[in-house]
């Protein structure tokens, strides 16, 4: 059962590893330029690839191999070890700390889709947890759940088109709608409108790979069982990000009372009894 | 004039009530299998051994009482279903079984300290019931997980699960679009999926870390 929950947000956590710096840079604009440039050279015929959607699946799949490679010599054994020594309750901060970061995305793309209840629900949280940095939830008796929005998000309420599969390094599968929208978010950290060279800045650059290990840790045999027990960890990975992802756009992840699933997909079932 | 209108309404009323009636059926059968079925899975956590032989014997016995694995095993090939011929059906569909046993095994430790609640059921068509609940950890350490069973509910037969979206995340879906990756992959040939599948099963790649 935990396998689906993983399924949901897996490599998608990744994306917090966007505020990942190198000598004080941002490694965003590489990364998603690297993205872009290997998508652009290589475009796979439509009967050759394994998911029509996919149109650069064989950069794609080389990408995800190297992905799994940094799962593998970095994130793996570090999230191992972080989910047996560090204590339950820093866990638990560390996760607070990472949901609180992602309010302010979460109220100006709500108030940008025009659901104002969830951007006055993420903005009261956020003001009353920002007295610790978000590291305690203050506000957790509150019986009303944000929906998390990204500029992805928001961009797909404008009827912006969903664009190509991306499987981008490091950062995980994106279209290329949820790869621009990705960028914009990274701005709208709270952290990153403060000075440098103080403790701030220094939670700021720990917040993304801490995230990633964080997630990793939380879902550790999930993802491994993916990972070592798909017959296409891939195909898998892909099928998981276009279902979460719609999940999301249409706000039923969330409130998780309906099937998240287009009732023409099961038209093939009936179609086969049929003939 | 106001006489014709109550006999239209009258008339509507009745050719109406038995379609509701038979929805409501639909929805609480499915509601009374999930909840027989999670019941059942409960007992089977208290008595558990931690065997793998008789884990895998009572998953097998579970998925034959309370799920259309028939009709599960055909929707998994996708529309590559047709193209494969008897021998390679039957041996796709034991491999598949296998394949599905094995899973649920390898996982059956975090099935341990779950609560279930019964949330909600709405009929999807006339096919299909969902069947809502969620699971909640006793120990409070892992968040809790919403669950949609999805119910094959046809008129004349029991109804059967056919598929479990957990946060809104089909797992049937999730494994049929691999399972079609795979033959894609090979231009379109069933039997690599059959292959794939055997040499998973010859050789998993178990991490120990």
């Amino acid at each position: 059962m935990m396998t689906g929950k993983l399924h949901m947000m897996m490599f998608d956590r990744l994306a917090s590893l966007n505020a990942c710096r190198i000598a004080g840079k941002s490694v965003t604009p590489i990364v998603l330029g690297a993205a872009l440039a290997l998508s652009a050279c290589s475009s796979v015929p439509v009967e050759e690839r394994s998911d029509v959607r996919d149109r650069y699946e064989g950069a794609n799949r080389k990408v995800f191999a190297f992905n799994m490679g940094v799962d593998s010599y970095v994130l793996e054994p570090v999230a191992g070890a972080y989910r047996d020594t560090v204590p339950d309750g820093a866990q638990t901060a560390v996760n607070n700390h990472l949901r609180w970061a992602s309010l302010p995305s979460t109220t100006v793309n709500s108030t940008l889709q025009g659901k104002f209840e969830n951007a006055a629900l993420a903005t009261l949280h956020f003001l009353v947890n920002g007295l610790t940095l978000g590291f305690a939830d203050l506000a957790a008796d509150e019986e009303e759940q944000i929906s998390k929005e990204d500029f992805g998000q928001t961009l797909a309420s404008w009827n912006v088109p969903e664009g190509s599969y991306h499987m981008v390094p490091v950062l995980g599968p994106r279209t290329t709608r949820s790869l621009g929208g990705t960028v914009v978010d990274f701005a709208l950290n709270p952290l990153s409108v403060f000075g440098t060279g103080d403790v701030v800045q220094t939670v700021n650059a720990a917040q993304a790979p801490v995230g990633a290990v964080s997630f990793r840790a939380q879902n550790f045999d999930a993802i491994n069982d993916v990972k070592y027990n798909s017959l296409d960890p891939y195909a898998r990975t892909r099928s998981v990000y276009y279902q979460s992802r719609q999940g999301l756009l249409e706000d039923r992840v969330a409130r998780g009372t309906a099937s998240a699933v287009s009732e023409d997909e099961f038209d093939s079932l009936f179609e086969e009894e049929i003939n | 004039m106001f006489r014709r209108q109550m006999m239209a309404i009258m008339i509507a009323s009745l050719t109406l009530f038995p379609l509701t009636s038979y929805a409501d059926a639909r929805v609480t059968a499915a509601s009374a299998l999930v909840d027989k079925m999670i019941s059942d899975l409960e007992t089977f956590l208290a008595t558990d051994t931690g065997e793998e032989s008789f884990r895998t014997a009572e998953i097998d016995r579970v998925l034959n009482t309370y799920f259309d694995m028939e009709s599960i095993t055909r929707f998994s090939a996708g529309q590559y279903w047709r193209a494969a011929n008897g021998e390679q059906k039957t041996e796709y569909g034991s491999l598949f079984r296998e394949v599905l046993c094995g899973t649920i095994v390898r996982n059956f430790d975090q099935l341990q300290g779950l609560a279930y609640t019964a949330d909600a059921a709405t009929a999807k068509g006339d096919k299909f019931v969902i069947v809502s609940g969620t699971f909640t950890d006793t120990t409070g350490q892992r968040p809790a997980v919403k669950v949609n069973w999805r119910v094959l509910t046809r008129e004349g037969t029991a109804p059967k699960v056919f598929d479990i979206e957990i946060e809104n995340l089909s797992l049937l879906i999730t494994q049929k679009q691999e399972n079609v990756a795979v033959i894609r992959k090979n231009k379109g040939e069933f039997v690599a999926l059959i292959n794939a599948m055997k040499d998973r099963l010859e050789n998993p790649l178990h991490n120990d870390s």
